[in-house]
């Protein structure tokens, strides 16, 4: 076990890419705008060129550290440079005012250390065992898992039901884009060799995530000019280490809970973890006005997400979230496709993730230290320069892909498209479901009534497809009836 | 610095004498690109780039392998059909690009090429779970001849779908046909007794059979595999059915006589080679060696069959 440990660690570039997708992050995250989901689009597609596993790595060590960087503007410019910072700025901010800037950047990098160290043990736990199932799902069983995915649409999309069904609907409609899974027609391809084998989910990703934001902030003001000044991140004692624990323990825990629900993520887990911390505290007047346990609850949980978000897009290939659904898009440009059989078939890329997101919890801690000055210099850069930057960044590594020009007119599409929706307030993450589960859907259910005969029931025969497809329909029934009380509460 | 100057000078005469000194054909160019529309690691390319460094010393040029990934080999194909013919670009031929060029419209076809050597053909052979009730194709027929049949092809429209639809055929039996996307897929189906029998290259499924999970029933193919002599082909077990999933070269159209005599020489002697032997037969590829004219021969019977079965299926029109 160890001597394979030590081997992953030292022969393959884990380490390296650990580090690098860290330092992305963390420069990413600091960005007031650009998003975690963001900053993992926009290095996706220099991942391709790579192996597997460092490649996901990569990916999965982006997210931890952006996680992270989102709390240095929120503590020294109250601005929040992720949206799950948010919770960070009232305290943090505070604290900054109070002069212990370094001090509440500290508690951060601590906090979110040891909240990334819970989700990763949770996560470990929670997968492994799914190796032994994997050889038991059948093609009713995995298209009863694709509408066990889809069903999660109806629950993000609290605000209105019928966008987030619009959106579905659109994804799925581009995911029968391609040649017919069962029969090997051609389907809206117009006779272009490109649409052969359909739109590769990666396109539709960067288009919608990076590429519309990336328009959206060339029509907004640059952010608040940060003045110059010196900010050593300075570690808490153990003295404070002890006031930490209850917070931080919360946060680990509310972060497990929301990065396994879907729709969850790291801004509501944060938000949560911020009030739980107040109710349990012993100093609830210090809430506000400076309470290092204000910071180090939800820097926590959002660290804590970063790892168990990747539970329901490993174990089943379902992204509850939009970072996870990116990183799903990792996967897939590799070939691999996340979900039970991952376990058997690729179980050393798996491990290698597993070891990649410790080290990069501990990269974390390192980089997050050296990082402040050159993160401070960025933010304080004029924002057309670095938007021009990102654009040419995206442009040439969807390019890079297959050194295909028209990758790159179709990611453009999607941004133009993504553009619309955010204007028309429709939310990306039920589209992305549909593109990356439509065709599993479609084509494992057409499989098995080939198998089946045309007999219908063979998908409430199979045990694992019930079994999910009745969790699904609970999903619905609650989604649906929360709808419905909300809807009741807004008219009351 | 006259000191390293000497030393230098004779390693530059010593390769002049070793690339004149292979070079017997004379072959026209200095550096022949190998276009491939696999990706780095990919099947294709893999096999290009384990073929290049024995190729090179036979023909004494300088091989590149160039992938041109995107549009399932119609970029690679336009590449090398609008490339000069002067034995300086080839394509890496298998049967994808007869696919790619009879379900899409691409910018240059199949019949824009000229195909140019066979090397070698990957044999597709028939499968079950080793621990399926199913011992022998014998016994799988049979079940299928009471309806009760389930079959695997990787790909809908693929060469492995055609070899089970003409086995469907000519064996007058029934039963479903599931195809999936890509070997690895049907190949868990197979192994957890959703199909009774899956078809495939040897290669794909070589980790399986190496761990005894898997049973060989057949080679849908001319002879024997020597790696497993046991195994029947299928013609011999009273089925008139054998295909040649070919691996080869083809080059732009009005390529030279010279050109093409250079590789006729030069590919069997490279198939002969020991050391490549021995890592050809480990990967499970079959030496086939054919001469230009009976290639292109060859090429245009795979295109037309390609296309009735693709038309009799309803796939293209």
């Amino acid at each position: 076990m160890f001597s394979t440990l030590f081997e992953l660690l030292f022969t393959t570039p884990i380490v390296p890419a650990a580090f690098g997708g860290v330092a992305w992050g963390i420069l990413g995250g600091a960005l007031p705008g650009i998003s975690p989901s963001i900053t993992m689009a926009l290095l996706l597609p220099f991942t391709y060129g790579m192996d597997p596993t460092p490649a996901l790595v990569m990916l999965a060590s982006t997210y931890v550290g952006a996680e992270y960087g989102g709390s240095i503007p929120a503590i020294l410019i109250r601005t929040p440079g992720t949206n799950a910072a948010a919770a960070t700025v009232v305290d943090g901010y505070a604290m900054k005012l109070q002069g212990k800037a370094g001090e509440a950047l500290g508690i951060s990098l601590y906090s979110g250390f040891i909240g990334g160290l819970f989700g990763l043990i949770v996560l470990v736990l929670l997968t492994e065992r799914l190796s032994s199932v994997a050889l038991a799902f059948t093609p009713a069983a995995y298209a009863a898992l694709g509408v066990l995915g889809l069903s999660i649409i109806a629950s993000l999309s609290r605000e209105s039901l019928v966008k987030g069904l619009m959106a579905g609907v659109l994804g799925l409609m581009i995911s029968t884009i391609g040649t017919d899974p069962v029969t090997g027609l051609n389907r809206f391809t117009f006779d272009s060799p490109e649409l052969l084998s359909g739109i590769p989910p990666i396109l539709v990703m960067v288009g919608l995530y990076a590429i519309s934001e990336l328009f959206v902030q060339s029509g907004e003001p640059g952010w608040e000019h940060v003045p110059r000044e010196k900010a050593r991140i300075k570690f808490p004692n153990p003295a404070m280490w002890k006031r930490l624990a209850i917070p931080q323990l919360i946060g680990s825990v509310i972060g497990t809970i929301e990065g396994v629900m879907p729709g969850g993520g790291g801004t509501v887990s944060s938000f949560l973890a911020y009030n739980e911390a107040r109710r349990w505290s012993k100093h609830k007047e210090e809430f506000g006005h400076g309470s290092p346990e204000g910071v180090a609850a939800p820097e926590a949980a959002n660290n804590t997400v970063a790892c168990t978000a990747l539970i329901p897009m490993l174990s089943l290939g379902i992204p509850s979230s939009n970072s996870s659904a990116v990183l799903l898009g990792g996967f897939l440009i590799h070939g691999l496709v996340p979900g039970p059989l991952l376990f058997v078939q690729h179980s050393e890329v798996i491990n290698g993730l597993y070891t990649g997101l410790f080290t990069a919890n501990v990269a974390m801690v390192i980089v997050g230290y050296l990082m402040m000055t050159p993160c401070l210099w960025l933010v304080s850069r004029p924002k057309p320069f670095l938007m021009a930057f990102i654009y040419a960044l995206v442009a040439s590594g969807v390019y890079a892909i297959e050194n295909s020009l028209f990758h790159v007119g179709v990611a453009l599409g999607f941004g133009v498209l993504g553009y619309a929706m955010r204007y028309f307030k429709m939310p990306f993450l039920p589209m992305v479901l549909g593109v990356v589960l439509g065709f599993m859907v479609e084509s494992n259910y057409r499989r098995a009534l080939v198998l089946s005969g045309g007999d219908r029931m063979t998908f409430l025969q199979d045990r694992i497809s019930a079994g999910l497809l009745i969790v699904a329909v609970i999903f619905l029934t609650g989604s649906l009836v929360r709808h419905a009380m909300d809807h009741r509460h807004a008219r009351s | 610095m006259s000191r390293l100057r000497i030393p230098l000078l004779a390693l530059g005469l010593c390769v002049a004498l070793a690339a004149a000194s292979s070079a017997q054909g004379k072959y026209p160019k200095n550096v022949v690109m190998l276009v491939t529309h696999s990706s780095p690691g990919g099947g294709s390319d893999v096999f290009l780039r384990e073929l290049s460094p024995y190729l090179a010393r036979l023909m004494g040029v300088n091989l590149v392998i160039d992938n041109m990934q995107g549009g399932s080999g119609a970029r690679a194909m336009a590449a090398v059909a609008k490339a000069k013919p002067d034995g300086g670009s080839f394509y890496a031929t298998t049967p994808t690009f007869i696919y790619t060029s009879l379900l899409s419209r691409p910018a240059a076809s199949y019949k824009d090429l000229e195909p140019l050597v066979n090397m070698f053909f990957d044999p597709e052979v028939l499968y079950t779970a080793a621990d399926s009730r199913f011992k022998t194709l014998k016994d799988v027929l049979d079940a299928a001849r009471q309806g009760k049949g389930k079959w695997g092809a990787a790909n809908p429209a693929s060469l492995e779908r055609q070899v089970m639809e003409r086995l469907k055929q000519k064996a007058g039996v029934t039963p479903v046909i599931a195809t999936f996307e890509g070997g690895g897929d049907m190949l868990i189906n197979v192994l957890n007794h959703t199909l009774d029998m899956g078809v495939g290259e040897l290669q794909e499924i070589s980790a399986q059979l190496d761990a005894r999970k898997l049973r060989l029933l057949g080679v849908v193919g001319e002879a024997r595999l020597p790696q497993f002599p046991d195994v029947r082909t299928v013609k011999e077990q009273g089925i008139d059915l054998s295909v040649r999933k070919f691996r080869g070269l083809a080059g732009p159209k009005g390529t030279s006589r010279e050109v093409i005599a250079a590789w006729e020489a030069a590919v069997p002697k490279l198939l002969a080679d020991p050391k490549y032997k021995a890592l050809y037969t480990k990967n499970g590829l079959q030496p086939g060696f054919i001469p230009h004219a009976e290639y292109v021969k060859f090429m245009s019977e795979f295109g037309s069959q390609t296309e009735a079965f693709l038309k009799e299926s309803g796939v293209i029109r």
